[in-house]
C-alpha cells in the first residue's frame, strides 16, 4: 500500500466517524471525535440557516435540535452547498410524515418544477387533515 | 521595514473595509470570488493600491488525493485578476473517502503523511502564477501515531517545496489550550523568514476547548502569541480574521490599533 493509500484509508476512517456516525478510530480520544464532529455539525447549521432563513421559524422548537441529530449521521451532500444540505434534510424529515408545511412551501414556492412531489404531498395532507 | 496590517474581506463589512483608515492589505476567500463578478469593492481597494490575498479553504492540500486541477486553475485566475502577490491555503484535509468534512481537519503528522504533502504542494506550485503559503490550522483532535510536531513538518515542507508560510498565531494559541502546545516553542522551530504573513483572530473557550470561531474579539493571549512571534521576527504583514457576528466599525478598528501597538513595541532580541 502507498502512502497516499494509507493516507486516504486513515482520513477517510476518521472522516467517517466525524460526519456520518462511523466508528472512532483506534487511537482517538472518542470525547475529542464527538466534539469536532458537532463542531462541524454546528458549522453546518448555521450554513444552513444562512441559505434557508425559515428554517427556524418552520421548526419552532425543534430548530436547531432535529438538524443536529439529522446532520451527526448524514454527511452534507458533495455538491449543491447548504442548499442541498437543506434539501436533504428536509426529504429526510419529509420520508418520516415530519416536515413542517412552511418548511415544504419554500421549496414548492422557490422550485415549484423540483418540488412538485411535495407539493402533492402537502395537498395530500391537507386532504387528510378535512376529513 | 514596516510591517503591512490587514482584514479579511468580506462583503458584509465591504464598506467598512473602504472607510477604515491605515488597511494596507486585505485578504478574500478565494471559493467565494468570481473572476467575471469582481466585487465593486474589491476593484476600490486595488485601485488604492491595497493588495489582495486569495486565500483557499477547499483545496486540501494535506488530504490523500492529488489537488484537483480545476480547483486550481480557478485560484490561480483569481489570484491573475486581483494582481496577487502570493495565494494562501491550509494544512488540513478537508474530504475523504467520498466525504465532505465541511472545515478544515489535521492530517497525521508522519513522514509517510509529509510524503504525500510535499507532491500536492508541488502539484499546486506548478499551476499558481504566485508563491503559496501554507497556514497552521486550529484543531480540536490529534491524530495518535504523530512522529512530529506540526512546526517540525512544516520546517520540512518549507525545505523541501520552497512553500511560503501563514502562520496563525489564533490557532497556536488553540493548540496551546487544546493540546498543551508551548507556542514559544512551536515559534522557535519554525523558519520565521519564509513567513508571508500572520493571521490574528477571536475566539471563545467553551469546557476546556479552544474554539476559533473568528465571531468573537481578539483576546490578550492571541496578541501574546503575536508578540512572541514579533520578538523572534518581525513578519512583513499582519491580517485581523472576522467571519461573522460583525461589531460596529469601531470596535474593529480597535482591534486593529491593537495589533498596531504590538507591532510597534520594540522587540525584545537575545
Amino acid at each position: 500500500m502507498s502512502a497516499r493509500e494509507r493516507l486516504a484509508r486513515q482520513q477517510g476512517e476518521l472522516l467517517a466517524a466525524l460526519v456520518a456516525g462511523g466508528p472512532t478510530p483506534a487511537g482517538f480520544d472518542p470525547e475529542r471525535v464527538r466534539t469536532q464532529a458537532r463542531a462541524l455539525a454546528a458549522k453546518r447549521r448555521d450554513s444552513a440557516l444562512r441559505a434557508v432563513p425559515e428554517l427556524a421559524d418552520a421548526l419552532g422548537p425543534r430548530w436547531p435540535g432535529e438538524f443536529m441529530t439529522w446532520a451527526l449521521v448524514h454527511p452534507k451532500p458533495a455538491e449543491g452547498g447548504s442548499r442541498a444540505d437543506v434539501h436533504a434534510f428536509a426529504s429526510h424529515l419529509c420520508e418520516r410524515d415530519a416536515l413542517p408545511a412552511a418548511l415544504a412551501e419554500v421549496f414548492t414556492t422557490r422550485e415549484p418544477s423540483r418540488w412538485g412531489r411535495w407539493r402533492g404531498w402537502l395537498a395530500r395532507r391537507a386532504w387528510g387533515r378535512g376529513q | 521595514m514596516r510591517t503591512a496590517v490587514g482584514i479579511g474581506w468580506r462583503p458584509e463589512i465591504d464598506l467598512t473595509i473602504e472607510r477604515l483608515a491605515g488597511v494596507d492589505f486585505v485578504e478574500v476567500i478565494a471559493e467565494n470570488v468570481c473572476v467575471e463578478h469582481l466585487p465593486e469593492s474589491l476593484r476600490v481597494l486595488r485601485a488604492r493600491g491595497v493588495e489582495v490575498i486569495p486565500h483557499g479553504v477547499a483545496l486540501g492540500l494535506a488530504g490523500a488525493d492529488r489537488p484537483d486541477p480545476a480547483r486550481l486553475a480557478r485560484l490561480a485566475e483569481v489570484a491573475g485578476a486581483l494582481e496577487s502577490p502570493l495565494v494562501s491555503e491550509h494544512l488540513a484535509f478537508v474530504r475523504a473517502g467520498g466525504l465532505e468534512a465541511g472545515h478544515l481537519l489535521p492530517a497525521p503528522m508522519t513522514w509517510d503523511a509529509l510524503d504525500v504533502v510535499v507532491e500536492n504542494v508541488r502539484i499546486a506550485q506548478e499551476s499558481l502564477p504566485v508563491p503559496l503559503a501554507l497556514e497552521n490550522p486550529a484543531t480540536l483532535l490529534t491524530w495518535p501515531d504523530n512522529e512530529m510536531s506540526e512546526a517540525r513538518f512544516l520546517t520540512e515542507l518549507v525545505e523541501r517545496t520552497g512553500v511560503r508560510l501563514l502562520i496563525d498565531v489564533a490557532n497556536l494559541h488553540t493548540e496551546r489550550v487544546n493540546h498543551g502546545l508551548d507556542p514559544a516553542a512551536a515559534l522557535a522551530e519554525l523558519p520565521l523568514e519564509a513567513v508571508e504573513y500572520v493571521h490574528v483572530a477571536g475566539g471563545v473557550e467553551r469546557d476546556g476547548l479552544w474554539h476559533d470561531t473568528h465571531a468573537h474579539p481578539v483576546t490578550a493571549p492571541v496578541l501574546e502569541v503575536l508578540e512572541m512571534l514579533c520578538a523572534l521576527h518581525r513578519p512583513p504583514r499582519v491580517l485581523l480574521e472576522r467571519d461573522t457576528d460583525f461589531p460596529p466599525a469601531g470596535e474593529l478598528a480597535a482591534e486593529l490599533a491593537a495589533i498596531r501597538a504590538v507591532l510597534t513595541r520594540p522587540a525584545v532580541r537575545s
